[in-house]
């Protein structure tokens, strides 16, 4: 959790992220994933998307990722527009580090390849590469594991390694899908803790998907969706629980 | 540096160890991908190699006589077919023409041989000159009923000096062992002109006349002495002796059949590569989401992709060079054609071959890299 000096701070950061009338239909308009999102979100917050499945929040990470593209409504980044990008891969190369609930490495790449493999959109040369990732590697405390396949890892040190991998190329912005889901409690704990400082201490943005409420009482603020529109955006500690 | 010493074991990646471990993926898949390039590759390199080594084969026959033009009658037809020996007398005052020399050629299956190159020789020209005696001697004048048979005819037939050799219905002494300058010299059964031409009741008749020019006589000159010939004798055509081969029906016909099969054999090979990449596409469809969502642009998987069909065809090219290298020796101690053809297995050849597996390797790329780069990097989030 934030402190107040934390917070005060953070309400005088620049945004980030700006939402306003987000939409986003599937199947020929079939399926409204979002029904009209606002929200802005600030340098340095650490953000908690809540809600139950199908509420959308996973499409709003998509967006923010410039993953998808949104049907109506405008999205910016940094004061542009996302739904305007000349080259969004350079985007997430750049600016936005992925965290995903299945830790989505690859499986033929040990783990220092594994965190090298967004370096290859920066033109370092290959030694610059491999430092980078033994440092990172060392961040999340992997220095034992570099050269161990993913299938030869424990889930938390999976994890680890695709949080090292998120700050490849150092983004400004981390975006996190339920990235303690498929972990036991001792390791999600510990992958929290990991990912916590690691907004602290590189000072960057950290939104978060969760659908457990202890993760989200981490954030310095939730924002809660149900039916594709927010329902709730504030004090995490103020969050309603829903079923 | 410290970090360097800490972990000595580590390497240093680059985009081809991603093209390669894709391929190390499905190790069964890909070895039986690249099998199936190596067998259109082998094919093309064993047939086109064998109908090239034909031209070339001939070609070394008739430099080493010293021959620069041929006259013969093979353009309409699979063999040569015998024309007039009294043409001659119409080519051989024409300017610039020094020698010639009438030769009957037949191919026929003698005693064990199921084909062998007979070759009937006017008596006394320069086409005995090139041929060197390994055993035996020449035969004494054209009437004697002997035979030379060049080293390989000896071998496949199981002929030494002193025995005898059916030919049609004629039993004729094997008189001396030759070596020729060329490959079909050396599988040739080489006799008489008029001795032949008795044997296969061909008399008065030839089916090609060798012609020396001048010294310096330049291959445009050679050329209009060509043409000239041809002009004056209808019944027959005149050719520069490198091309006479190459022109003729027959050798068309060896050629377009060596590239029809090849073309279907990597065509196998086409598809084989695009089913190979269209399914690691199709499994990995995913990985390739997540690539692209860790910021890698399509641009990048499209190249992806096209190395990796790209290194299976020059690996399956290089392995088809090998089996191709190999079945020709295998096809050249085949009875059937022993000692007739010796393979062109040149760099030309082989280059040829593996630039042919390459192309096969990123032509079938293409579609696998269109569909992978159409992938949503939002599938990255599913599952």
């Amino acid at each position: 959790m934030n402190t107040p000096s934390e917070s005060t701070q953070n309400a005088r950061s620049p945004f980030v992220f700006e939402a306003a009338g987000l939409k986003k239909d599937y199947d020929d308009g079939q399926v409204h994933a979002l029904r009209g999102v606002d929200f802005q979100i600030r340098e340095g917050e650490f953000v908690a998307i809540v809600g139950p499945s199908g509420s959308g929040k996973t499409t709003l990470l998509q967006m923010l990722g410039a993953l998808d593209q949104p049907t109506a409504g405008t999205l910016k980044y940094r004061g542009k527009s996302l739904l305007d990008l000349p080259d969004p891969a350079a985007y997430r190369a750049h600016e936005i580090g992925f965290i995903f609930q299945a830790f989505h490495l690859l499986p033929t790449f040990t783990a220092i390849e594994n965190v090298q493999i967004p370096m290859f959109e920066n033109h370092q040369s290959r030694a610059a590469r491999r430092t980078r990732a033994l440092e990172l590697l060392k961040a999340v405390g992997l220095e034992q594991r570099v050269n161990h396949f993913p299938a030869k890892l424990s889930g938390g040190e999976r994890q680890r390694v695709a949080i090292a991998r998120s700050l490849a190329n150092s983004p400004s912005v981390l975006l996190a899908d339920e990235p303690t889901g498929n972990l036991d409690s001792q390791s999600a704990k510990h992958i929290l803790d990991l990912i916590t400082s690691l907004h602290f201490d590189r000072r960057m943005t950290l939104i978060l998907v969760t659908h457990d409420m202890s993760v989200a009482s981490r954030a310095s603020r939730a924002i809660q969706t149900k039916d594709g529109q927010v329902v709730f955006d504030g004090d995490p500690a103020k969050l309603p629980r829903y079923e | 540096m410290a970090i360097r010493q800490n972990f000595p074991g580590t390497n240093e990646m680059t985009f081809f160890d991603v093209i390669t471990r894709g391929l190390k993926r499905r190790p069964i898949r890909t070895g039986l991908t690249l099998l199936g390039i190596a067998v259109g590759i082998a094919a093309v390199v064993a047939l086109i190699g064998l109908s090239r080594g034909l031209v070339a084969s001939w070609t070394a026959g008739m430099k080493s006589r010293g021959t620069e033009i041929v006259v013969h009658n093979m353009r309409g037809s699979l063999t040569p077919k015998p024309f007039p020996a009294a043409t001659r007398d119409r080519v051989a005052h024409l300017p610039g023409v020094t020698a010639t020399c009438m030769i009957l050629v037949d191919l026929m299956s003698v005693e064990n041989a199921e084909l062998m190159i007979v070759s009937g020789r006017e008596w006394g020209c320069f086409a005995w000159e090139n041929l060197k005696l390994v055993s035996g001697r020449m035969p004494k004048d054209q009437m004697e009923r002997a035979v030379l048979l060049g080293t390989t005819a000896a071998d496949v037939l199981k002929k030494k000096v002193g025995d005898t050799v059916q030919i049609e219905t004629e039993e004729l002494a094997v008189v001396g062992i030759v070596e020729g300058a060329a490959f079909v010299e050396n599988g040739s059964i080489i006799l008489s002109l008029p001795l032949l031409q008795q044997v296969t009741g061909n008399q008065d008749k030839i089916s090609a006349i060798d012609v020396r020019v001048a010294a310096g006589t330049n291959d445009a000159e050679i050329r209009r002495l060509c043409e000239e010939m041809s002009r004056l004798i209808p019944e027959a055509h005149a050719d520069p002796a490198g091309e006479h081969l190459a022109h003729t029906e027959g050798y068309r016909v060896i050629n377009a059949m060596s590239w029809g099969t090849s073309l279907l054999a990597i065509l196998v090979g086409v598809l084989g590569v695009t089913n190979t990449m269209l399914m690691s596409v199709f499994e990995r469809r995913q990985e390739i989401a997540i690539l692209l969502a860790l910021g890698w642009k399509r641009s990048r998987i499209v190249r992806m992709i096209l190395w990796e069909s790209a290194m299976l065809g020059l690996l399956g090219g290089i392995i088809g060079v090998g089996l191709g290298v190999v079945g020709v020796h295998l096809m050249q101690t085949a009875p059937a054609i022993r000692g007739l053809l010796e393979p062109d297995l040149s760099f030309n050849l082989i280059l040829m071959a593996v630039t042919i597996a390459v192309c096969v390797g990123v032509l079938s790329g293409f579609y696998p890299a269109w569909r992978s780069s159409r992938l949503t990097p939002s599938l990255a989030l599913h599952g």
